[in-house]
């Protein structure tokens, strides 16, 4: 019994968790991926919808598979994203709003509204759960990258609509959250 | 066995659930003994229990996300351990493997070993067809381990666990 050797086995074991942790983390988020293939067959730019809906699948399985507080962020990321998706992919169809001889593509404000209500969802998500910065910066990363698929409409004008529009809507939460954080170990 | 912390163990697994690498080798150290004890116990094999329980570590391990953490973590792993072990003694028996090193020896007291590990692997296979939760109380019963709950609950679901293992034994062998 003295010649087991248990740090290879050890070893190994950690590997099997590692490799479990991943295929769950897949499994888990696989069924975001039906919200990519929507976006890209209703954007007018699925190329950009397709980019971006990888790269939040990968960031959405990386933090599923790290786990701990960013984990937490994954679903709430996800969910406020969609708002910002569905604004970005109904004004794409809507074309421009005209008054008079001038004319204005719809997709930028629609992206910034839909970055506000989504930085302001995370914010009140973040702050009744008491959650650390590892949260807010895995739900801000998902709810970006989600949202970007929709906003693609516009370039990288809309991309930037969402991302001025999430980050006022975040803001006032996130200060809220630093402060308080702030006085708690001010008091310790 | 008892100088296994179970709170602390309860509260490790807890956070290896989560994905806090840090508690992995505490918890692989605090439950590595037990498993072993266990599979030797059941297997009475050293090369046989020495693989069982790697297997039993590896599983504890990767479905240690499913672990209930309101319920104690030791009987928890050792009921997938004595699971393990059974999955392994059904192999063996299915491969009619007979050990070299576990051979019965002539003589005396050969013919009581062998009828010992006959009625250890009948009660394993027993156990087996058992669900998880009686084996769970079975376990944390042999390793006079107290389970999530304790006193009359406790009591009880040993009663009843007990029962379905008599009348599974009766089942599968006729006797008691």
């Amino acid at each position: 019994m003295d010649s087991i050797d248990v740090t290879r086995i050890e070893r190994r074991a950690r590997l099997k968790y590692e490799w479990s942790r991943a295929r769950r983390a897949v499994l888990g988020f696989g069924p975001a991926l039906i919200v990519v293939v929507i976006a890209a067959l209703a954007s007018k730019h699925p190329n950009a919808a397709v980019a971006f809906g990888g790269a939040m699948f990968v960031v959405g399985v990386t933090l599923l598979w790290y786990g701990r507080d960013v984990r937490r962020g994954v679903l709430p990321g996800l969910a406020m994203g969609l708002i910002p998706l569905v604004l970005g992919l109904c004004a794409n169809h809507m074309g421009h709003a005209c008054q008079g001889d001038h004319c204005m593509t719809l997709c930028v404000p629609a992206c910034t509204a839909g970055g506000l209500a989504a930085g302001i969802g995370v914010s009140l998500i973040g702050l009744r759960w008491k959650q650390g910065l590892a949260f807010w910066t895995g739900a801000t990363a998902l709810t970006l990258l989600t949202g970007a698929m929709g906003c693609s409409c516009a370039g990288y004008t809309g991309v930037a609509g969402l991302a001025i529009g999430y980050a006022v809507g975040l803001l006032p939460g996130l200060i809220r959250r630093g402060r308080a954080t702030w006085g708690k170990s001010n008091q310790a | 066995m008892s100088n296994v912390p179970n709170a602390e163990l309860d509260s490790l697994l807890a956070r290896l659930a989560d994905g806090d690498r840090a508690a992995f080798t505490d918890v692989f150290r605090l439950l590595w003994q037990p498993v072993l004890r266990l599979c030797t116990s059941m297997l009475r094999n050293e090369a046989d229990a020495a693989d069982a329980a790697q297997q039993a570590l590896e599983k504890i391990l990767v479905r240690c996300t499913d672990y209930d953490r309101k319920r104690a973590a030791l009987p928890w792993a050792l009921a997938i351990a004595a699971w393990e072990c059974r999955t392994l003694a059904r192999k063996r028996t299915r491969r009619r493997e007979l050990p070299e090193d576990n051979a019965p020896e002539l003589g005396s007291g050969s013919e009581d070993d062998l009828t010992r590990r006959e009625l250890v692997a009948a009660g394993v296979a027993a156990l087996g067809e058992l669900s998880a939760e009686d084996r769970e109380v079975l376990v944390a019963t042999f390793w006079e381990e107290a389970a999530s709950v304790s006193g009359a609950t406790l009591r009880k679901r040993r009663e009843r666990a007990l029962k379905r293992l008599r009348d599974t034994f009766k089942r599968l062998y006729g006797l008691d």
